[in-house]
């Protein structure tokens, strides 16, 4: 069937041009190969070019502290050098990991919950237009209430236990989880759930191989929020009075006026959200995402 | 093996502005058994929602489509599947309760990305419930027979758009559907490409024997895949003609004089219809 076949030795002329097209195909065969390969090493220049530039930003962070440092008392501007030491006293002392696991923990089950609870019900929301309707206002609602009246309203309702803590974190970004979820539904490809009803795949299938697949970008993007707001909201929980946490370690630091150990737990703080924002969910990106090309709109 | 016979189907289509729109006006024919029917029509004209209404997703307001199985294959199936004859009412040829196993081949691929190439075909075996033992042949026959074999780990993003297209058309075939329904399966595609594939469905088809019917608004590949040919006209839709391929499948050839006699042929009635929507 195809023209290369058909041709025979009778037409010495359109032989030349089988070649000449033959020839033509393994050189643009040869292009494809060659820039493959260097769109290869151009991924893996841009990773190295991407570090260097995240690091870059963090020494120009740190140099403006110290600018900073040499106007202002080490009382309110301690030296960077100085708080980096607490840092290291936290650490070695053993008080980091206590404190950051009650904090972790706390942040880690609260936010489990409302992961277990949003994500279902921002499908149904989308996906059930009675849902939707009765859901919306509460939904809603709940997103404009801020975390500290929720820490508050817990810590009345559970005591100082923590239960507290969980159902503080939980219910501050549920609807914040329950929105994106509920939005990103909305515009799941109805094309895809029409292919699955030709091959009734049950209910099942729909969600777990047709929905949620569709719905990775926008639960990732719920999750970097949400774990924001949880940081934020746990801190907030711990100053109210526990005894342990990092935000506890903040509020014993305010309480003796300490910068430098205000700025330390702070900073060890950061760090571990750093490690979990970039190790943890970057790697849970990558390894959800990877049957997705990645888009280089802007570069040639 | 079971075939299919539209009886009467009228479908309106609600505008957004809650008028209403009569998309298929009293459609009838039947589809060939074993054979190819190609749905021949201009763009638009309803010949889609006629094969989702068979596919199951679209309702008809009027008419109604049928399944049947001609009482010779009941016989073959009662007598392989001796089990099924002790139910009551198997003995009655119109199927009773049970729809044909459907396979659709959609216009464009309407592949699950996430999923390499051969969990694509996955996802319809665990749909249709085929025994997850006959998976692995499955997927090695039809893989093979669109030639992707190789490709059966790719992801579809990092495949081209024939063939992405050729994973689709594996799908529809790998289920083995006793009726598979193709809905301008490769109208994307480029020439050689489609016309390889073309070529390659009708072989495909003939060997496997289900019932096939094929949306085109293409005449010549009508003509070529085509063992009857239901011509549509233009909205609203009804049957114009139907034209029954004098050519046997494995004798067709595009450079054949017959054949271009019979493409002609059609080529001018559907142009006559194209005038007479002008005047």
């Amino acid at each position: 069937m195809s023209s290369l076949d058909s041709i025979t030795p009778a037409e010495p002329a359109r032989q030349d041009q089988a070649i000449a097209v033959r020839r033509e195909a393994d050189s643009t065969s040869l292009a494809t190969n060659v820039s493959f390969r260097r769109a290869r090493a151009g991924a893996r220049r841009e990773t190295v070019r991407d570090v260097a530039l995240r690091v870059a930003s963090v020494i120009a962070l740190v140099s403006i502290w110290w600018l900073l440092s040499l106007f202002f008392p080490p009382s309110l501007v301690p030296k960077p050098w100085d708080t980096f030491a607490e840092v290291g006293v936290i650490v070695t002392s053993g008080n980091f990991f206590t404190e950051m696991g009650a904090t972790l923990r706390r942040v880690l089950v609260g936010f489990g919950l409302a992961m277990i609870v949003s994500i279902p019900l921002g499908i149904f929301m989308g996906t059930l237009r009675s849902l939707e309707s009765f859901f919306e206002p509460p939904v809603i609602l709940g997103l404009t209430v801020p975390g500290l009246i929720w820490a508050v309203l817990a810590i009345m309702f559970f005591g100082l236990t923590e239960t507290s803590a969980y159902a503080a974190i939980a219910v501050t970004i549920a609807p914040m989880l329950a929105i994106s979820i509920w939005q990103g539904t909305k515009s799941i490809d109805k094309d895809l759930i029409d292919m699955s009803k030709v091959f009734h795949a049950s209910a099942w299938s729909k969600v777990v191989d047709v929905i949620l697949p569709q719905l990775v970008s926008h639960i990732l993007a719920a999750i970097r929020y949400g774990l924001g707001l949880a940081w934020k909201v746990v801190v907030v929980v711990e100053m109210f009075g526990f005894s342990n946490g990092v935000g506890y370690q903040v509020v014993r630091g305010f309480n003796v006026f300490s910068m430098k150990a205000v700025l330390a737990w702070t900073i060890t703080f950061l760090v571990v959200m750093i490690v979990i924002e970039f190790g943890l969910i970057g790697w849970l990106e990558r390894s959800v995402t990877r049957w997705r090309p990645r888009v280089e709109a802007w570069r040639r | 093996m079971a075939y299919v016979s539209v009886d009467r189907a009228v479908k309106f289509f609600t505008r957004e502005d809650g008028s209403e729109m009569l998309v298929l006006d009293g459609v009838s024919f039947d589809a060939k058994e074993h054979g190819i029917t190609c749905l021949l029509g201009p763009s638009g004209c309803g010949k889609s929602t006629l094969l989702n209404a068979i596919a199951g997703l679209e309702k008809l307001d009027q008419g109604g489509i049928e399944f049947r199985v001609s009482s010779a294959e009941r016989q073959v199936m009662d007598r392989k599947n001796p089990k099924e004859n002790s139910e009551p009412g198997t003995r009655n040829p119109e199927l009773p309760g049970r729809s044909p196993r459907l396979g659709y081949v959609f216009q464009d691929p309407r592949l699950l990305n996430w999923k390499r190439v051969e969990d694509n075909l996955v996802f319809a075996f665990k749909g249709m419930k085929i025994p997850r033992e006959s998976w692995p042949g499955l997927l090695e026959k039809y893989l093979s027979l669109v030639g992707l074999l190789g490709f059966r780990k790719q992801y579809p993003l990092y495949l081209s758009g024939g063939m992405r297209q050729r994973v689709g058309l594996a799908r529809g075939l790998a289920i083995e559907p006793e009726i598979l329904l193709m809905d301008e399966p490769f109208s994307k595609l480029d020439q050689l490409t489609a016309r390889q594939l073309r070529q390659d469905t009708v072989e495909i088809c003939a060997r496997l024997g289900q019932t096939t019917m094929l949306v085109t608004h293409d005449v010549e590949e009508a003509a070529y895949m085509g063992d009857r040919i239901v011509i549509f006209s233009s909205r609203p839709a009804h049957i114009v003609e139907v034209v029954e391929n004098p050519l046997e499948a494995a004798k067709r050839d595009l450079d054949d004089f017959a054949f271009i006699q019979f493409k002609k042929r059609l080529l001018q009635t559907v142009l006559k219809l194209v005038e007479q929507e002008g005047v």
